[in-house]
């Protein structure tokens, strides 16, 4: 099959690349051994168990590969990773701007965080995917479903981080500014915004993830479209190469969007470290 | 003099007065509600009773005319020096230009010169303090108030700061009230040494501090130094014993 001579030289090919890569890769390469064997490692066992075990569900690491550039080739993936990036971003902002903005009243004033503590933390125990049905009844097969399926899934991690991490910020601060004058607007401009940062992106980055998450759930299961709604088609064909495929891409989606998070709050709370 | 929402009564029959460019310290046990009067003063915690005004006008918050130099030195670990030193001005309201020019100054004035880019996790516990330091004298403050502000430091690093802050004293004649529980510094640094006894807090005695200034080291070998230090002394051991 032609598959198959594409697929077998594979591994091979991999490793030679090790040898003969660029001196700068190199030296990375070595500095971050762990980190750069285990994948490799992870691929090389999961194409010999692939072949040897020749399960239907556990389809070679090589024909993964050269499902995703089948799909990347033909543009099915494109079409889709755009439908579900966008709503990913939206749904995402909205995650951050509700969370950020419950999160700073419920961390800064004790009644609101009285008031909707049950609540936020109820709905981030409570298994997101519950409410699928319901948004289904609410906005029908739209993005708006698949949208509040993603604040659901982000949101209630940022806004209990948010409101920890503006609940801890060391008093004393509080204090200092509240000595020079400053009312409740600057203290929060000036003190709170700033202090709580570290502890407000580790919640961005954990919303981050859940929102990749509650990305393809919702697409799986309430609006048939995007990266979710393929997974789900070739599922149901047991396509298992496809379906890895997918998945492979979901996890450039939820690495790159950590990296991004990881950049952003690197580069704002460098005092921290 | 605050009753404390029902709760505990920290402070009562209080009863002073701090005149102009006048040096005030407060000593007193542990727990005799010093700090609380110094953040009454501050305008940062409310009282329910009596007055405490400044030129007769009720004290009711913060007030330009007042900045507070902090224990724990309470400076913004993500703001460089500099930033730190501006904070009180930026948020008056200064302009920029003006801000850094007078930070400038002040960070010379305090010796920290170089330092400004430096973040407060960079600097030892003496130097973090005197940019609290300047950070309350960018403001111009007619009053400082001090909450024992040597009180985290090493021994060495604290004499070394007393000395800079009365020479600065000196040149500048702020109205000071300085709270602390160490006898020395209260005796080395203040015209008057204001005595409180334990909860409620209540002044025990203005103790008048006859020493010369300007004021070196050398005042701790004098007979009054000495004399006035074994009072206070006298006074808080007798104090500390009947509470344990």
């Amino acid at each position: 099959m032609k598959q198959e001579t594409v697929a077998k030289p594979a591994p091979k090919s991999s490793a030679a690349r090790t040898v003969v890569m660029p001196r700068g890769l190199r030296s990375y390469a070595c500095r971050n051994l762990p980190e750069v064997l285990a994948p490799l490692a992870g691929a090389v066992l999961w194409e010999v168990l692939g072949w040897s075990l020749d399960l239907q569900w556990l389809p070679p690491f090589s024909k993964v590969l050269e499902a995703l550039v089948q799909f990347v080739g033909s543009g099915v993936i494109l079409a889709n990773l755009r439908s579900s990036l966008q709503a990913l971003i939206i749904g995402f902002c909205l995650s951050l701007i509700l969370g950020l903005f419950l999160g700073s009243l419920m961390g800064r004033y004790r009644y609101v965080e009285k008031a909707f503590d049950i609540y936020v933390h109820a709905l981030f125990v409570c298994p997101s995917i519950v409410f699928a049905p319901i948004f289904f009844a609410i906005f029908g097969l739209s993005d708006a479903a698949r949208i509040a399926i993603i604040v659901v899934y982000a949101m209630f991690v940022i806004v209990i981080n948010t409101a920890t991490a503006i609940r801890t910020v060391d008093p004393s601060l509080v204090e200092m500014a509240r000595s020079f004058g400053c009312g409740e607007a600057q203290i929060f401009s000036r003190i709170l915004l700033p202090a709580s940062l570290p502890l407000v992106f580790a919640g961005i980055r954990l919303g981050m993830g859940r929102a990749v998450k509650g990305m393809i759930n919702g697409e799986m299961l309430i609006a048939f479209v995007g990266l979710g709604a393929l997974a789900e088609k070739y599922g149901a064909q047991f396509d298992a190469a496809k379906v890895f495929a997918i998945a492979m891409v979901v996890l450039i989606i939820g690495l790159v969007s950590n990296a991004l998070v990881q950049m952003l709050d690197n580069r704002l709370t460098r005092w921290a470290d | 003099m605050r009753d404390n929402g029902g709760g505990v009564l920290a402070l009562s029959d209080i009863d002073f007065e701090v005149h102009d460019n006048e040096f005030v310290t407060i000593i007193g046990p542990s727990g005799c509600g010093k700090t609380t009067l110094l953040r009454i003063i501050a305008g940062l915690i409310p009282y329910n009773r009596g007055e405490v005004a400044i030129d007769g006008r009720a004290i009711t918050g913060p007030g330009p005319e007042r900045a507070v130099v902090f224990q724990n030195f309470a400076l913004m670990p993500w703001a460089d020096v500099l930033a730190n030193v501006t904070f009180g001005l930026e948020v008056r309201g200064t302009p920029l230009d003006e801000c850094r020019d007078k930070a400038k100054d002040l960070i010379k004035i305090v010796g920290l010169e170089g330092f400004e880019k430096r973040l407060p996790k960079e600097l030892s516990g003496g130097m973090q303090q005197r940019v609290g330091l300047a950070r309350a004298l960018a403001v111009n403050p007619r009053i400082l108030l001090m909450d024992e502000p040597f009180g985290a430091l090493d021994e060495q690093t604290r004499r070394l700061l007393q000395e800079q802050l009365l020479r600065l004293w000196e040149e500048q004649r702020k109205t000071v009230v300085f709270v602390t529980h160490s006898m020395d510094e209260a005796v080395m640094l203040g015209d008057r040494v204001m005595l409180m006894t334990p909860r409620p807090g209540r002044v025990k005695e203005m103790i008048d501090v006859p020493l010369q200034r300007p004021r070196s080291p050398q005042v701790e070998k004098s007979g009054a130094f000495v004399e006035i230090k074994e009072y206070l002394w006298e006074n808080l051991r007798a104090m500390q014993v009947g509470e344990s």
